[in-house]
């Protein structure tokens, strides 16, 4: 059934890929629509997929490469969702799709066993931890989308009246992204203390994040302070997503450190 | 400002050197693994990067930024009455009279306060978020300001501690360690000591149950569960019948005389039978799943290499030796700090965050609307703009 659910779900975002891509190609609003239902089924089933997964682990479904990356992409899906419906504003969606269903499949690739929590994460902190860090980054990949976005239309029109308002959203995703990743790293910093007695050790997975952290930290400054936006920020939010994810995959398979419990592999002690 | 963005991005760059060469290790493992670039590792000091005079320099200068920046945004914010400024300026949207009514009743619904000066209205809203990105500098500049002071205060030790033993530090607390298990009742993995902290001054926590991410405290001492190790246990039993119980590690002599004994020479988790014979197993997992003990028998003189398994018993010298099962013992670090310091960097952490959720949640909106037309003024309401312009320009399509 978890294998259903999932791999549904892989299915149904990679068919709304397709159909978005040829509806934008071939300017077919009809098949627009269809697309984004396809892809609210693959949302519901990546949801129930983690729903199950939570439910057979007894806990929720966060504790190591597989289970962030699902939960990542899941985040991507939740906010497109909300924007979708609370903007109206359909010009990010099919490079967040494709974002979303990049991620998913990734996951894919990884083991899919479920594990015993281990104890280092047995916390208070764990869900708060670990799901802004997914929120954040899938707040930043949007960014990226949008930013993607904003660069194939400025290609095409410069003085397309949607450009205005693409810009507006990288600057709130971005935005929005730094205030969770914040959350992530002060949370993470007093979980840190419960748990080694200290509340920054300089591990590569803090080392990295606080690297994104200032990373957006500058293109908030940059664009409020220095007036550089549009196609600037645009190209900035894209150039920055290679970064989000070394923070997330690079850090977790090159580098060993105190949070190799996000390895791909787990191991106990 | 320009000042501040290159120090940032130096920061993460000399950061993201240190997570790129492991950091504080032994100096041939530098040799070892970095033939070609040992030298230039330890002349730089590289292998230490956050405590190197570069970095500490560059740490330095972003504090001094910070601390500018925030003296700046609190000028800017302090005594500004923003009401009276943004009456003087000029309206720089008009649109036709429908048009403005429309922006009207937008800020309106938006639960913008209005204040009427002469005939101009001004629409205010969010003006404590005026204040978000001076909280923000100020937020920083403490978090770096109690991490470093927290850095040079506290002590830290990393003991073992056998059940039934404790442990004296050199203020006379004394940390009692009264049990500890790696499994819970059902199973699950859950190392968790017992232990009991008592302070010079008589204060002591009673038996508390200590574990990952839980940590026990009293005054300036946390105590937190850190790692843990097993170790061998044989009781040994005299003609009298009387018997006592020890923990032992390799190179422990049990002898009564000081001739005659075991000398243990280490536990291992098991045996393994292969072609060539038999092997010990060298623990990995640092689990014992079927321990041996290996010693040397010492008597008359000589000595002979033994091999035991718990529930075995070996007489000599007078006395019984029966080897137990092992014991598993916890790993504890100790560490004596001022809780008053992590307070404060933790309030310092939730003002900085707070002047993130103020200056991206509560965008400060000031707009000026007269019968030419409407201005949005003070803090940068992009949103409001988008909005704005959105609909005074139907309307004007409509007129």
């Amino acid at each position: 059934m978890l294998d259903i659910l999932f791999f549904g779900g892989i299915g149904f975002y990679f068919a709304a890929v397709l159909m978005q891509s040829f509806a934008q190609v071939w300017k077919k609003e009809g098949l627009g629509a269809t697309a984004w239902i396809v892809f609210l089924a693959g949302f519901v089933l990546q949801s129930g997929y983690i729903v199950l997964r939570g439910i057979q682990a007894g806990r929720i479904p966060m504790a190591n490469q597989f289970e962030f990356a699902t939960m990542f992409s899941w985040g991507i899906a939740v906010i497109l969702v909300l924007l979708h419906y609370r903007t109206g504003l359909p010009w990010i969606t099919l490079f967040a799709m494709i974002m979303c269903w990049a991620v998913y499949l990734y996951a894919a690739l990884l083991p899919r066993e479920i594990h015993e929590l281990m104890p280092a994460l047995r916390s208070v902190w764990f869900v708060s931890h670990i799901g802004s860090a997914a929120f954040s980054y899938a707040s930043f990949m949007l960014a990226g989308a949008a930013g993607l976005r904003y660069i194939a239309l400025y290609g095409k029109n410069k003085e397309d009246s949607r450009l205005e308002e693409i810009d507006y959203f990288i600057y709130r995703l971005i935005s929005i992204g730094l205030l969770l990743l914040t959350v992530t790293i002060v949370i993470g910093a007093v979980w840190a203390e419960e748990a080694w007695s200290s509340f920054w050790t300089w591990d590569p997975k803090e080392v990295w994040a606080l690297i994104t952290w200032i990373l957006y930290a500058i293109s908030l400054h940059l664009r409020l302070n220095r007036k550089k936006r549009g196609l600037f920020m645009a190209w900035y939010a894209v150039l920055s997503v290679p970064i989000v994810l070394f923070t997330f995959i690079g850090v977790n398979t090159l580098m060993s450190g105190l949070h190799s419990y996000g390895a791909i592999i787990p191991f106990l002690i | 400002m320009t000042c501040g963005i290159v120090l940032l991005g130096v920061f993460a760059a000399v950061t993201a050197l240190g997570s790129l060469i492991p950091q504080q290790r032994e100096a041939m493992y530098y040799v070892r693994n970095y033939p070609d670039q040992y030298e230039m590792i330890f002349r730089f000091g590289l292998d230490h990067v956050y405590t190197a005079w570069f970095f500490i320099a560059v740490v330095t200068l972003l504090c001094l930024n910070l601390l500018l920046c925030s003296v700046v945004r609190f000028r800017r914010v302090s005594g500004d009455d923003l009401v009276r400024r943004a009456a003087q300026l000029k309206t720089n949207r008009k649109p036709d009279a429908e048009g403005i009514a429309k922006a009207e009743q937008f800020f309106k619904d938006h639960k913008c306060r209005v204040t009427v000066i002469g005939n101009r209205r001004i629409y205010t809203k969010n003006a404590f978020g005026r204040w978000g990105t001076f909280l923000i500098h100020l937020g920083i500049l403490l978090t770096v300001f109690f991490f470093v002071l927290g850095l040079s205060t506290p002590f830290i030790m990393d003991i073992s501690c056998y059940p039934g033993d404790s442990v004296v530090l050199d203020d006379g607390t004394r940390i009692y360690v009264d049990s500890f298990s790696i499994e819970d009742e059902t199973g699950k993995l859950d190392y968790r000591s017992m232990i009991n902290i008592r302070l010079p001054d008589g204060r002591e926590t009673g038996l508390r149950s200590l574990s990952v991410n839980h940590p026990v405290g009293l005054g300036q001492y946390k105590v937190y569960q850190q790692t843990y190790g097993t170790a061998g246990c044989i009781s040994v039993t005299d003609g009298a019948g009387n018997m006592d119980r020890f923990i032992v590690e390799a190179s422990d002599f049990l002898s009564a005389d000081g001739k005659t004994g075991i000398l243990i020479d280490n536990l291992y988790p098991g045996l393994e039978e292969t072609e060539e014979g038999t092997t010990l197993i060298t623990s990995v997992s640092g689990s014992y799943p079927d321990p041996v003990y290996v010693f040397l028998l010492m008597e008359d003189g000589s000595q002979s290499a033994m091999l035991a398994f718990p529930g075995d018993e070996l007489e000599t010298g007078g006395y019984t030796f029966r080897f137990e099962d092992p014991v598993e013992y916890p790993g504890l670090r100790i560490k004596r700090s001022s809780a008053a310091l992590q307070w404060l960097l933790l309030g310092s952490s939730l003002l900085l965050m707070l002047g993130l959720g103020v200056t991206f949640l509560m965008t400060p909106v000031c707009a000026v609307v007269d019968d030419e037309g409407y201005c949005l003024a003070g803090g940068k309401p992009e949103g409001y703009a988008l909005a704005l312009k959105a609909l005074t320009e139907k309307e004007d399509t409509h007129a």
